[in-house]
């Protein structure tokens, strides 16, 4: 069992059969939160509920849609963003996340890994995305 | 010939609490992450100049932050108070 950040091999393949859509409202995108008994990885193809955190507070299973920020290319990168996430009076416990694509039959986008258990207890659970550029922005193709 | 890319997945920070919600400080951190970037590669001068700028903005994010609890508190009491339910509002008001 382990979770290894990444991009999903399969996402890279279904980017050039236009799979996915990461344009201001077009896919819906969902970020689900994972134990550390999750095996998670680029290998990962789409979404599971397998070992994904229970419900709490505003958490439920599938995880969060997330509020896509458009697309951006940057010199030769082209790169997208979402807006951060919050899960709220949650007692949650994960170890990682996936982002998948929920309007184009779950299929995995990337595995986020928390480099450790994060915890909130009848709190709030938040994922916060880095800066939007070509050289931080979570999701780059250069 | 070929052409080749790279994908990447960047760096993300998970923020957690206890039995509350975020602070101004916590959310002000959240914020600074979207707002400016700074390579531990940067020439010293510019990595000192754009961290100092970073925690002035910092600063400036927390104050009017707080501000906006503080209002928004104020005009919960107000409605609290005026519809009788003044016990609530200063329970709200010492918070």
């Amino acid at each position: 069992m382990a979770i290894t950040q990444a991009m999903c091999s399969s996402f890279k393949g279904e980017v050039m059969q236009a799979l996915h859509d990461f344009d201001v409202a077009a896919n819906t995108f969902k970020l689900a939160l994972y134990t550390s008994s999750a095996t998670l990885d680029a290998s990962t193809t789409v979404y599971s509920s397998s070992n994904e955190v229970p419900n709490s507070g505003s958490y439920t299973a599938g995880g969060g849609t997330l509020t896509n920020q458009g697309v951006t290319v940057s010199g030769t990168t082209g790169f997208t963003d979402f807006a951060d996430l919050s899960f709220t009076s949650a007692t949650i416990t994960a170890r990682g996340a996936l982002i998948y694509n929920s309007t184009n039959g779950d299929r995995a986008v990337c595995v986020l890994d928390f480099g450790g258990d994060k915890t909130s207890t009848a709190g709030t659970f938040t994922i916060i995305f880095p800066t939007p550029d070509a050289s931080n922005a979570i999701i780059r193709i250069a | 010939m070929s052409a080749q890319g790279n994908s990447s997945v960047g760096r993300f920070m998970v923020y957690t609490t206890d039995n509350r919600g975020h602070t101004p400080e916590e959310l002000a951190n959240m914020a600074m992450e979207h707002i400016i970037a700074v390579s531990s590669a940067a020439p010293e001068p510019i990595r000192l100049q754009a961290e100092a700028y970073k925690a002035k903005l910092h600063e400036l994010i927390v104050r009017y932050m707080k501000k906006a609890v503080e209002q928004d508190r104020l005009t919960l009491c107000q409605q609290l108070e005026k519809s009788g339910q003044a016990d609530t509002a200063n329970i709200i008001r010492s918070l």
